[in-house]
């Protein structure tokens, strides 16, 4: 009988006590220990930005114009996101599409600006192992570029999939909205890294 | 109707339209510029300046938290276990950053102690080195 029951129930539909899909608990719970693990970090940062007995220090390396133009990419990807979340949840294939591929592009963007940014402060004398504030200030913005190369890569999977005939199917809304859930913690922590690394005085 | 079809014409989804996510988008960047403007008139702000910093920048994460992570709509078992890893971390950052703040004890032996007159100052009966500057 239960087996019967549980051959006429969609394969991919589950039924939890609270009504919320467990795929997308799972992901907020991801990202609730994801704000212990950029915590530790920025508590790093903070911790041993102003420590280095050698320069370059903060101060006179940091490209605020540039970072800014960065953060300004960055917070459009998110707009793009929840519209391809929109489009998902709308039955608007087309629109998904288009901006699932803008979200990437603009993701990629990003990851430009971070590593044209790496560059100039290497070329400046500053590397992982030069300083106290070298080393937090790399791990970091690195990680946290990882986590948006990351996204990048999930959000490309889901469009690949999209374009295939038997690809996202019925859960279609939900992989798009679990994918955004991803990609809009990483631009939230940007705004905390964006705020604590540049805009406040060194 | 097909079962994939009537399946998903009843997901629930935000009441949000397209154009309140564009405005919604508009105001972020407008307080993103914003917080350039507080960031470069120090003088004008003052001590307030970082309080500021930090009230903008908690108003961007929690809009796009609320409006486009749709935590506003969601059951509120999501937004305790959010909030739950959101308190931990700040919390932790707090914390280890009044533990830490100010432990010069890594700055001993910085350039200037290698000067004449800090090592003059140091050796001097009663004399207190000074830890170096914060940059």
């Amino acid at each position: 009988m239960a087996a019967a029951a549980h051959e006429t129930q969609p394969a991919t539909q589950h039924a939890t006590t609270t009504g919320i899909d467990n795929r997308k608990v799972m992901m907020w719970i991801f990202l609730a220990s994801e704000c212990l693990f950029f915590g530790a970090l920025i508590s790093t940062y903070l911790i041993f930005k102003g420590d280095s007995l050698v320069g370059p220090y903060p101060k006179e390396i940091l490209n605020i114009p540039v970072t800014s133009t960065s953060t300004f990419v960055l917070l459009m990807s998110s707009l793009t996101m929840v519209l391809a979340v929109y489009g998902a949840q709308h039955g608007r294939l087309g629109m998904m599409k288009v901006m699932l591929l803008a979200t990437i592009l603009l993701g990629l963007g990003f990851l430009g600006f971070q590593a044209y940014e790496f560059t100039e402060f290497v070329h400046e004398g500053l590397g992982l192992t030069t300083n106290q504030f070298g080393t937090s200030f790399f791990v970091l913005t690195g990680f946290h570029g990882t986590h948006v190369a990351v996204g990048v890569l999930y959000l490309l999977s889901l469009l690949v999939a999209s374009n295939r005939r038997t690809g996202l199917g019925r859960d279609r809304a939900l992989h798009i909205d679990i994918a955004g859930l991803y990609w809009h913690f990483v631009d939230v922590v940007w705004i905390v890294i964006f705020t604590i690394i540049y805009l406040i005085p060194n | 109707m097909s079962h994939d079809a009537h399946a998903e014409s009843h997901e629930e989804h935000p009441p949000t339209t397209i154009r309140e996510y564009v405005m919604i988008g508009f105001v972020l960047f407008v307080v993103t510029v914003v917080e350039l403007w507080v960031s470069y008139n120090e003088q004008i702000l003052g001590s307030t300046m970082i309080p500021v910093l930090f009230v903008l920048s908690a108003f961007k994460f929690a809009v796009v938290v609320a409006m486009f992570m749709h935590l506003r709509f969601e059951h509120s078992l999501l937004w305790k276990l959010f909030s739950f890893g959101l308190i931990l971390g700040t919390a932790m950052i707090i914390a280890l950053t009044a533990l830490f703040w100010h432990d010069r004890t890594d700055a001993v032996g910085g350039p200037e102690y290698h000067t004449g007159s800090t090592q003059a100052e140091a050796s001097a009966p009663g004399g207190a080195a000074p830890a170096p500057a914060k940059h």
